[in-house]
């Protein structure tokens, strides 16, 4: 394969953007249609790449790489999951400052772990051994090749995120974020709602991880910091909390532009692109979240039009 | 377990994890008057720390002449985030759970402003190692000892501030029906503000002890504001005094833990299932009375 | 109106209230010794404001928990008799026992044809990887909602219900559609105009016809008058009085401390 016209930064950029966009659509089922702040995304994403990670380069697998990366990664993708079920049974009939100290909590406690467990994740070290489960060529052939294949899983989560509007389980999603005594009232289990929606979208989040850390190659603590929660909802919030392109649109513009237009086509100064420019991208993904939530809180496309949709469906 | 075990943990878990209890104060102080979560608190800490290392590196103060500066404008930077996002948030009626997104994007704004300021690197106190005072066969740093001496005088203060002058009598007054006060002559703005500035100067002393305690960094105080957060919410139900004493709970705790297991990081684990079991337990105690 | 066979024989569900007690910070809301709803077709909770009504509706729903006692459900849906003062919320609706609301409730972003399909939907529809289900839900749904829509005259579902008005006939409407065996009513006709009221009622009757046990609680004492065949006078917590509504209407305690003077 000749790719000498790509450039091995827009490679990672867009690869950055994908895995934002398939975290924020895992987001709006939780913070816009449920209404659950989700703080400990990160965790979630966390807890899926090293357990994929520790799988795949500490077992001693007796037969070829393809199947051992995709067993581990099934693993990674439980272990999320189920974690996110023992995170929704915590807070799922808590408020907001329960939900944010559960959620936050998670996300502390999988950074610990990362650090402290130095035999299975090597510590602050990080762990290496990481490598995709086929091999083009090229470095760049082969991540350009992962590239595609995480761009159809999260093409496949937003399909099924966007369709999840059509069906009855979305409006019951909707109407327990809208008024859940009332949605109580009419006979649903609302709790149990709350909580395989956790364990549904904490499994994508974990399957997102591991095929980030894929891509790294090479796992450490650093990979989970606040940062990486805050870019999901950043990229929700300025795209419409309450609809399903809203993280696509968000994700693309916010950074699609810092990590693409920024990282290769603007001619900064080369010392900018260690730190200056890295701070100056959470410091605008702040006032972005800040000033959409003050002054347009419905993000670009705005309100979630049920119906339109329910014309289009029944009409 | 012997009783040495149990007085070492007593010691260090009140001394070193004095600035917490301090810290939970100020957050507690606008949890439970103005009703918001205030994420960017954990910044009004690091910007205490930044602040009293830069006096003190730059005019060559001791710690003990930087310590009340560096509360101040800890206090008026807290004061400056209610006026430029706060109240105008709360005039445009975002709602309880934006809000807190709104003071969690604040958080990063200022975490990584503060970056531009005063630099990427680790910066340090330049203080000569303080004086160490046996207390109960342990070894306590002086600064240790000051800011133990900080929360009782800062909770004393409140606590007469709060109890026994008019101040107080409108804080609570607001804290409880914004409306009807405003209607019997508090001046709601000024209470307020007040609010905003005492909780910012208890949380940039905090910042100030962390700081000189080990370092100072960007991350300082959102490594400290999930602890903060639990010992309020678990805490903050019986007013200031609930907050006190699990706060200092909480510090025993941690050093016991700490030194049980060797690693402070084990002993903190521990502490937030410990908590949000808790929460869990008291949620299912207490079912909501809703309005269907 | 969903069937037209009348079921005279029927064995009415019943609720019995027993040693009920709720305070609010120490005053005691309501404190009922034994309490029997559901003997009669159609009953009516009436009585002053802060008389527990409200609350006592919504101790049987266990939104609101009891400080003490037993609430049972006879004759639930399905047959047999359930202990619902240990169940959560969301086990009413499904025991055939249902609540409308005294204030406005409504769902933010569902529009008018999403309550509706809420209602009727069950939790076997609403499984997250049970994704085509909408099609056969809507389709063995569509002709009782258009009947609802119609006979109360809706215009287009498709859109978010307008008026308070519209909504507090919503939330009739979801209550019905989800079959109640045991409904209850808290100010079903408040802000409702009088054409809508009597197209209420009549549905209120209809209901009571073909076997389902409705409590009223209303502050428009005609309704109560020409609807009931039974009321319950509350007052301070406790049920005092019962009786047809020609002897609630006429009794001096009654007349005193509520009707007042002027009113019989």
């Amino acid at each position: 394969m000749n790719l000498e016209w790509l450039d091995a930064f827009l490679i990672s950029g867009l690869f950055s953007v994908v895995v934002i966009i398939g975290l924020a659509l895992l987001l709006h089922l939780q913070l816009g249609l449920t209404r659950i702040a989700n703080f400990g995304v990160v965790g979630f994403f966390g807890i899926g790449m090293y357990s994929f990670g520790v799988m795949f380069t500490k077992v001693d697998w007796p037969f070829g790489d393809l199947p051992a990366f995709l067993i581990s990664l099934a693993f990674g993708t439980l272990v999320a999951g189920l974690s996110g079920l023992l995170v929704g049974w915590l807070i799922a009939d808590l408020d907001e400052d329960g939900v944010l100290v559960g959620t936050l909590g998670f996300a502390t406690v999988v950074f610990i772990l990362a650090t402290t467990e130095q035999d299975l994740t090597g510590g602050a070290l990080g762990l290496g051994g990481l490598k995709f489960p086929y091999d083009v060529g090229t470095v760049k052939a082969d991540e350009f090749l992962w590239l595609i294949i995480v761009s159809i899983v999260v093409s496949l989560i937003f399909l099924y995120v966007w369709w999840v509007h059509r069906t009855p389980y979305g409006r019951l999603l909707i109407a327990t974020g809208g008024n859940e005594p009332l949605a109580r009232s009419l006979g649903k289990a609302t709790f149990r709602t709350k909580l395989w929606l956790f364990a549904v979208g904490s499994a994508g989040m974990g399957l997102i991880g591991a095929l980030f850390g894929v891509m790294e190659r090479f796992l450490a603590p650093e990979n989970l910091g606040i940062d990486v929660t805050l870019a999901a909802m950043v990229a929700l919030v300025i795209g419409g909390t309450a609809r399903a392109w809203g993280a696509v649109i968000g994700g693309f513009l916010i950074f699609g532009f810092f990590d693409i237009i920024v990282q290769s086509y603007i001619p900064f100064p080369k010392e900018w692109y260690g730190q200056a420019i890295p701070n100056a991208k959470l410091i605008v993904e702040g006032l972005v979240l800040m000033g959409v939530l003050l002054f347009r809180p419905l993000g670009i496309l705005g309100a979630m039009q049920r119906d339109k949709l329910m014309r289009r469906v029944h009409g | 377990m012997d009783l040495d075990f149990f007085s070492k943990s007593i010691v260090i878990g009140l001394t070193e994890h004095a600035p917490l209890i301090l810290a939970a104060i100020g957050f507690a102080l606008l949890y439970r008057l103005t009703g918001l979560i205030n994420v960017a608190y954990s910044e009004t800490i690091t910007l205490g720390a930044y602040f009293g290392m830069w006096f003190n590196t730059t005019y060559d103060l001791n710690f003990y002449t930087v310590l009340l500066p560096a509360g101040i404008v800890a206090g008026l930077i807290s004061v400056g985030t209610y006026f430029a996002v706060f109240r105008p948030a709360k005039k445009l009626n975002v709602g309880a759970l934006e809000m807190i997104i709104i003071s969690f994007g604040l958080s990063i704004v200022l975490r990584h402003a503060l970056q531009f300021v005063f630099g990427y690197p680790v910066r340090f106190f330049e203080v000569p190692p303080p004086v160490s005072i046996r207390v109960l066969g342990v070894g306590v740093g002086a600064f240790r000892i000051l800011a133990v001496a900080s929360v009782a005088a800062v909770s004393l203060a409140l606590y007469y501030f709060i109890q026994r002058t008019s101040f107080g009598l409108q804080i609570r007054a607001l804290a409880s029906d914004e409306d009807l006060a405003q209607a019997s002559g508090i001046r709601p703005l000024f209470v307020t503000v007040l609010i905003w500035f005492i909780a910012g100067v208890a949380g940039g002393m905090a910042g100030a002890f962390y700081g000189v305690s080990s370092s100072v960094a960007p991350l300082l105080g959102w490594r400290q504001f999930l602890f903060i957060f639990l010992v309020v919410v678990v805490g903050g139900r019986k007013g200031l005094g609930g907050v006190i004493i699990t706060g200092a709970l909480t510090g025993i705790a941690l050093a016991a833990m700490t030194l049980q297991f060797g690693q402070v990081l084990y002993a903190q684990l521990a502490l937030i299932i410990a908590f949000v079991v808790l929460l869990k337990w008291r949620s299912k105690r207490s079912i909501e009375t809703v309005k269907v | 109106m969903v069937s037209e066979t009348q079921q005279a024989t029927v064995t009415r569900p019943q609720i019995r209230v027993q040693n009920a007690v709720k305070s609010f910070s120490g005053r005691v809301v309501v404190d009922i010794d034994d309490l029997m709803l559901g003997d009669q077709p159609i009953e009516g909770l009436i009585g002053p404001n802060g008389a527990g009504k409200t609350t006592l509706m919504r101790m049987i729903m266990h939104s609101t928990p009891l400080d003490s006692g037993t609430i049972t459900l006879f004759n639930a849906n399905g047959g047999g008799d359930v202990v619902i003062s240990n169940l959560p919320t969301h086990w009413m609706a499904p025991h055939g026992l249902v609540k409308s609301n005294q204030v406005i409730m409504d769902f933010d972003n569902l529009t008018i044809l999403d309550s509706m399909l809420l209602a009727v939907s069950t939790a076997r529809y609403e499984k997250p990887y049970r994704i085509f289900d909408e099609p056969r839900l809507y389709a063995d749904s569509v002709e009782r909602m258009n009947e609802y829509m119609e006979y109360f005259d809706l215009g287009d579902p498709m859109r978010i219900a307008g008026s308070a008005g519209e909504k507090k006939l919503l939330d009739i409407i979801r209550c019905l559609l989800l079959e109640p065996k045991f409904l209850m009513l808290d100010e079903p006709t408040a802000g409702l105009p009088e054409e809508v009221t009597e197209k209420v009622v009549g549905l209120i009757r209809k209901l009571a016809d073909e076997g389902t046990s409705v409590v009223i609680v209303e502050h428009d004492l005609n309704v109560i008058w020409n609807l009931c065949d039974e009321v319950h006078f509350m007052a301070e917590g406790s049920v005092v009085l019962h009786g047809s509504p020609e002897e609630i209407r006429q009794n001096s305690t009654v007349v005193e401390k509520y009707l007042g003077e002027g009113h019989v």
